[in-house]
């Protein structure tokens, strides 16, 4: 039947029975491909991926001119790209979105612009972003910011006209609040765990083009070194970086889900 | 939301339990690694006698546009082979073998071919020691060597003097950062003094020509060489591959298990031969500018009067016996090959020094002449 119930422990077995098989079945399917090829890296062994996680913990350069071990070097270039852009991004959409939803003169010339560039895939308008933007930091910060920004200032807006209710508003009228007071007060704490999800959802696609642009203009980065450890058919140190990809998107959906209802406790999802 | 949480963390819980109990299995069972051969058994099976009526044996080769390999994409469309899987042209025909063309990307061509999802690939001498780490490899032929195709190119910086200290971008690991420290070195100069840092060739060459201030210097190759110098007055050629000649070499490279497959060497001779079919209708008046305007289709969209600048930026082998020469020479094999294998071990395509050989077959890399001399010593019509 749809939906019955089974019990916790044959869950959990099942669960972690799913992830042994995935990886039993890696190794299998790599233990195979090295009988056909005893060279192959296409799919390493679990022995060939530590020693690729050995790899990326070495330092790199020579010793007159040493060099920090990648995934350090890699790690803060991506991480730190990817902060400064959303932090921009993530303000600005805030702004924008709820102004368009408090005030309906700024509603009116900005939402049909904020709505068709949202659903313009940023990935598409790279090329724009590197022949304006150039290809520093500052275009991968424009590129994360404005490729949240549209989609984000969108929701917050949506979420600022269908969640917060007339009547808490006239509320806070009534009882004497001032303008900034009711925005503050009122809208802004009734949209934030909206805008913590908002977040939470725009983390993947703004990883999904900083990559991307990290495999093409970059010197260091997670997309960079996946470019060029897969060009020198290093696939141990790229599987590596993908698990570390997964890993960062884990823990920033945990840490965001957390944060929600740290702050906001008295939000439900069902209640949406 | 209390259940996306707990979800997502006894999701998380899971996961890691699941990757401890794998670890506890294979730490419990840590040496059944040698698995009982089984791959031999049907490796002899399909044997017998190579009758024109046997089915065709299969062999793909990918290649990147490039002007001396885009004319295997040429070779297509006169019928000289056809590059769909099932359908021959007539060299393929005459050896009775089937060879699909895989068009991709110059990396994409390395990684399909290094993961064995190709049998063949046009491939330069640097990036095949690479490859070669992850698949025995045989070269059967050069089909070109730059000479000018590479380059670095700059704005506002008239001498190498100047270069030092600033950024050139270009694709590191590859063969532009070889020719970059080669021709600094070939001119008397430390490479270290001069950064060299990362960039898609396309972008770099882009941004060069949108003016970007920060990108003075790029180490780039064709068409991006050709371009770049002309978008710009101030654009100026401070050195090129023409400095090192025969260094850098094109080549079709064919992985060593394919290699011994049935047909195996047949697909090699056929290789061969159409790009020598090619070579001809290029050298010859009739067929020369028609054949150009096909290679320039296939690379860039180059028109006629460019691509007659690129043959002489990148130097065909159009004479099979220079290119024997080449494979067998002492400047190639003892000189050449042991700077880009050091190359190769410096900037880590490679752990240790690839293993390489010159038709004795033994080593993880080698330069095989065999094919070459066949098709010399066929008898011409």
């Amino acid at each position: 039947m749809i939906r019955r119930e089974i019990p916790m422990w044959l869950f959990l077995a099942l669960a972690i029975g799913g992830v042994v098989v995935l990886l039993v079945s890696y190794e299998l399917l790599s233990a195979r491909q090295t009988r056909i090829n005893p060279k192959q890296t296409t799919i390493p062994s679990f022995a060939k991926l530590s020693e690729g996680l050995q790899k990326i913990f070495q330092p790199q350069g020579t010793e007159e001119n040493p060099k920090p071990p990648m995934f350090w070097n890699d790690m803060r270039a991506t991480l730190w790209r990817l902060m400064v852009g959303l932090g921009i991004g993530v303000s600005a959409s805030i702004a924008i979105g709820v102004l368009m939803g408090a005030y309906r003169w700024i509603e009116a010339p900005l939402s049909p612009i904020v709505m068709f560039l949202s659903k313009i895939p940023p990935t598409a308008m790279m090329p724009i972003y590197f022949a304006v933007a150039g290809t520093d930091q500052r275009m991968f910060t424009s590129m994360v910011a404005l490729g949240i920004f549209f989609s984000m200032a969108q929701s917050i807006y949506q979420a600022v006209r269908d969640n917060v209710s007339d009547e808490s508003i006239n509320k806070a009228y009534t009882l004497g609040a001032s303008e900034m007071e009711v925005i503050y007060e009122v809208i802004w704490k009734q949209i934030l765990p909206n805008v913590i999800d908002c977040v939470r959802m725009q983390i993947g696609p703004a990883m999904i083009f900083l990559i991307a642009a990290e495999m093409v203009v970059s010197d260091a980065g997670l997309g960079y070194q996946i470019r060029m450890q897969s060009r020198v058919l290093n696939m141990n140190i790229v599987f590596v970086y993908l698990v570390i990809l997964g890993i960062i998107g884990l823990i920033a959906e945990f840490g965001l889900v957390r944060l929600r209802r740290w702050l906001c406790p008295w939000f439900e999802e069902g209640a949406r | 939301m209390r259940r996306t949480f707990t979800s997502s963390r006894s999701l998380v819980a899971t996961f890691m339990m699941g990757i401890a109990v794998f670890g506890i299995a294979t730490l419990g069972c840590g040496d059944s690694k040698s698995p009982a051969k089984s791959g031999t058994a049907n490796s002899g099976t399909t044997g017998g006698g190579s009758t024109a009526t046997a089915p065709p044996a299969k062999f793909t080769l990918a290649w990147s546009e490039y002007p001396s390999w885009s004319i295997f994409g040429v070779a297509d469309e006169v019928g000289l082979i056809d590059g769909k899987a099932g359908a021959m042209g007539s060299i393929e025909k005459k050896y009775n073998i089937d060879i699909e063309l895989l068009l991709a990307s110059y990396d994409q061509c390395i990684t399909l071919y290094g993961n064995s999802q190709a049998d063949a690939v046009c491939i330069t001498n640097i990036d095949i020691l690479g490859a070669a780490g992850s698949r025995n490899s045989v070269a059967i032929m050069p089909t070109s060597t730059s000479a000018g195709a590479d380059a670095c190119i700059t704005a506002g910086i008239k001498s190498i003097d100047e270069l030092a200290g600033k950024p050139t971008r270009g694709l590191e690991k590859s063969v532009s950062q070889y020719c970059f420290e080669r021709c600094l070195e070939k001119l008397g100069k430390n490479p270290a003094d001069f950064p060299f840092s990362q960039m898609d060739p396309e972008q770099a060459a882009q941004a060069f020509q949108g003016k970007d201030e920060k990108i003075p210097s790029i180490m780039v190759w064709n068409p991006f060489v050709m371009q770049s110098v002309r978008s710009r007055n101030d654009a100026h050629v401070l050195f090129s591959s023409e400095s090192i000649p025969e260094e850098i070499i094109d080549m079709v490279v064919v992985g060593k298990d394919s290699l011994g497959k049935k047909g195996g060497s047949d697909f090699a001779k056929a290789v061969v031969e159409t790009f020598y079919a090619m070579n001809q209708r290029m050298n010859d008046e009739k067929t020369r500018d028609a054949t150009l305007v096909g290679i320039g289709a296939r690379f860039a969209k180059l028109e006629l009067e460019d691509m007659k600048t690129v043959v002489t930026q990148t130097r065909f082998y159009s004479d099979p016996k220079d290119a024997v020469r080449l494979f067998t020479e002492e400047k190639f094999q003892k000189e050449t090959m042991l700077l880009v294998s050091k190359f190769c071990v410096k900037y880590g395509l490679t752990q240790a020094p690839v293993e390489l050989s010159f038709g004795t077959g033994k080593g993880v890399m080698d330069f095989d002449t065999t094919f070459l001399k066949e098709y010399l010593e066929q008898p011409k019509k």
